[in-house]
């Protein structure tokens, strides 16, 4: 199943499927591992902050607007 | 020439740690031509070589798409490194190892690898094999643990070692997919024509193509022609198609993969990931609530600690300067000499310099925040505020600081990441109090406010820092328009921090400040001194100063001030409190306080005093704020604050002054 990753609750899996997007904010993300095929985890999300995932080792912050753009396959 | 070594890395590797360590304190602070991103450069002295080090702005990648990257880039692409040291953190090598490629896939050979934070990779139970690492990536790997001095001196040797030819390289590059590599080789044979192919790597060239970066586009088109690049930019929008998304993205997933497969030869992780006492203090630090509750906490204490440590020292250089000027003037016979040197420059800059320690501390308690991994929990924390007024979350960091002093804080705007949100968070700084405004509000309230005067006090600051949110919203709509960097913050690990590397980066800071005031600072005292005693000195109605006042008079008499209030402002540019001090010396009752309230309250009405308050508060920003200002982003910013809050401060004054008569009858 896909969902923006706005919209993952706390403790949720999955793969990141697609960004869309300007290239600016894509490639940020980018170069921080968060690419098509990257597993991420959500470790906070409380809307209307920023939501936190881990990137293998890393932990990221994304403000929502960009979170929005962040299409995720849900793993149960 | 000494040759050149680049310092390239991401941001919280350990970089300036390694930096400090290769240079001492024989390096030197600036700004890249042009743009407001520090650059550092230093010395490395070693057995007898010397070496001119270059710090790179920390990035994840090099694209062409923020400042930094663009500036690190251009910097290795022109040739201008004899040697780049990556400094990679081990603890989390894939990201790291991301920029890696994109330096050797520039067709670099030069590079070291110093492989920093071993002990980290360590404890987090990943196991690294040196040798392998070395082989896999065809460079030489240093490994380190800077913080605490380890490879310090082997990176040293290796970088005389390969500075002298005794290193040959093979690195490795990354491979892709065979459609994209087939691209890669059709578009590389067609530049390969081209004087292009001289200066400039033709596959990185081709790569860069191929993911439609900006500037690479722009410098490519310049040698083939349109028809040639039309062709090109075809062949990428079916790849695209292909793909179904654009190739940056293609190249980036396929470039992970490469490293991936990579460090499975030298590395093996743990099975299981542990939850760390990082991971349990996040659960507070960047929590909704009991983060916004922490950051209070962590700020109060942080201030709490820069004013008990700072205002006694504050205090004594003071009387050190009062002193000196007594003990100097002692030897000046010729009238106008001593009161140039005395009154002048030792009076003038020494009420700046004072503010030395607050201005150092400061930077000590923001590097250790900084460095301990906090702020990056802060910024998220304040994101959600920050961002209704067109700020990013960190552009909180300055606005706090303000309140200590507001040139270290338009320093600390270096720290944001793209330039538009770096100017406009400069631009409303001043707005923010700092110490030596609330040096003219708490006297004022306390002399006409005597039962309300921590209300008064408080008010003011609210409508001064609500003044700064508000001019935020509308400058970043009408004149620094934009969107802004969309939030993207890594939160790196809780780090304890090195002593040394903090005490050395404030001590580089506050150092701008102390060079400040022996030019600028010391140009606009004497200068004011000069308007203040002559041709007769204040008191007599006929100085420049006065006269000046007078001309103003039109104007504050709108605010319902008189010409005492306009001298008063004019003097306060040079430091907020002599607005105070101004009238002191008019009334002729010089330091006493005590007589001056007095004085004061028979001169004007508790309206006009909270008017005087305000308008000190929020009019040009002071004289080491404006340097400071112009250092960072150039003269026309630094104009432009300063205009732009004098016509605020008239405004706003001119309005609470009729909306106070109204009110009060």
């Amino acid at each position: 199943m896909h969902v923006r990753l706005s919209k993952m609750k706390e403790g949720e899996r999955g793969v990141v499927i697609d960004i869309q997007g300007g290239a600016g904010a894509r490639q940020r993300l980018l170069g921080l591992g968060i690419t098509p095929g990257t597993v991420i985890r959500v470790i906070k999300s409380s809307p209307p902050g920023p939501v936190i995932i881990g990137v293998g080792p890393s932990k990221v912050a994304l403000g929502r607007g960009i979170a929005d753009k962040i299409i995720v396959r849900r793993e149960s | 020439m000494e040759k050149v070594v680049a310092l390239a890395g991401n941001p919280n590797v350990g970089k300036t740690t390694i930096f400090n360590a290769l240079t001492g304190l024989r390096q030197h602070v600036g700004n890249w031509p042009g743009v407001t991103v520090e650059k550092k450069e230093g010395i490395m002295k070693y057995k007898n070589r010397k070496f001119r080090v270059v710090d790179l702005p920390g990035t994840y990648s090099l694209t062409a798409r923020s400042i930094d990257e663009l500036i690190a880039r251009n910097f290795i692409l022109e040739g201008n490194a004899d040697i780049i040291v990556d400094v990679v953190d081990s603890s989390c090598l894939m990201r790291n190892l991301y920029l890696t490629m994109e330096i050797l896939e520039m067709g670099v050979k030069n590079v070291i690898i110093a492989l920093n934070k071993i002990d980290l990779a360590k404890k987090k139970g990943i196991t690294i094999d040196f040798k392998k690492v070395e082989k896999a990536l065809g460079i030489p790997v240093v490994p380190m643990n800077a913080k605490e001095g380890i490879g310090i001196d082997d990176l040293k040797e290796t970088i005389v070692a390969m500075a002298d030819g005794k290193i040959t390289t093979n690195p490795v590059i990354p491979i892709y997919d065979e459609l994209i590599e087939r691209e890669i080789s059709h578009i590389s044979k067609i530049l390969k024509g081209t004087p292009l192919a001289e200066k400039y790597n033709v596959r990185w060239l081709s790569i860069k193509l191929l993911t439609r970066d900006e500037e690479v586009i722009k410098l490519v088109l310049k040698h083939l022609g349109q028809e040639k690049m039309d062709e090109i930019m075809k062949h990428i929008s079916e790849l695209e198609q292909h793909y179904k998304r654009s190739l940056d993205m293609v190249i980036a997933s396929q470039k992970y993969e490469f490293i991936d497969s990579l460090i499975h030869q030298f590395v093996t992780y743990p099975t299981e990931r542990k939850e760390t006492i990082g991971d349990q203090l996040d659960k507070i630090l960047i929590h909704p609530v009991y983060g916004m509750i922490s950051l209070f906490g962590v700020f109060y204490l942080l201030f709490k600690f820069v004013f008990t440590v700072g205002t006694p020292m504050q205090e004594a250089l003071d009387s050190l300067f009062a002193s000196l000027g007594d003990l100097v003037g002692g030897y000046i016979t010729s009238e106008t000499l001593r009161g140039l040197v005395v009154d002048g420059i030792i009076g003038g800059v020494g009420a700046v310099l004072s503010f030395f320690p607050l201005v150092f501390l400061l930077f000590v308690a923001i590097s250790f925040l900084e460095d301990i991994g906090y702020m990056a929990r802060a910024a998220v924390v304040m994101e959600r505020i920050m961002r209704k007024f067109n700020l990013p979350g960190k552009s909180f960091i300055p606005m706090v600081m303000a309140f200590g002093c507001n040139v270290p804080a338009v320093m600390a705007v270096r720290a944001l990441d793209d330039e538009r949100d770096r100017i406009l968070t400069m631009l409303v700084n001043p707005l923010v109090p700092c110490s030596a405004r609330m040096v003219v509000v708490t006297f004022l309230a306390g002399a006409f406010f005597e039962s309300h005067q921590a209300l008064v006090a408080v008010g003011i600051y609210a409508i001064s820092f609500g003044l700064a949110l508000i001019s935020a919203l509308i400058l970043g709509k009408f004149v620094i328009k934009g969107e802004g960097s969309p939030f993207v913050i890594e939160l790196p690990d809780y780090l304890i921090p090195s002593w040394k590397t903090i005490i050395i980066h404030s001590w580089e800071r506050s150092k701008e400040f102390l060079k400040k005031a022996g030019t600028i600072i010391l140009a606009g005292a004497v200068a004011i001194w000069y308007l203040s005693n002559y041709p007769e000195p204040v008191g007599s109605g006929l100085s420049y100063a006065e006269r000046l006042g007078k001309f103003f008079e039109p104007l504050t008499r709108l605010m319902g001030q008189d010409w005492k209030a306009a001298v008063s402002l004019i003097f306060g540019i040079i430091a907020k409190e002599n607005v105070i001090a101004t009238y002191g010396v008019i009334y002729g009752v010089g330091e006493s306080e005590e007589a001056l309230a007095v004085l004061m309250r028979q001169a004007m009405a508790p309206l006009q005093a909270f008017v005087l308050a305000l308008v000190t508060t929020l009019y040009i920003p002071c004289i080491a704020t404006i340097a400071a200002i112009r250092s960072e982003g150039g003269m026309k910013w630094a104009v432009i604050a300063s205009l732009y809050d004098l016509v605020l401060a008239t405004v706003v004054g001119i309005l609470v002054y009729h909306l106070g008569l109204f009110i009060l009858g």
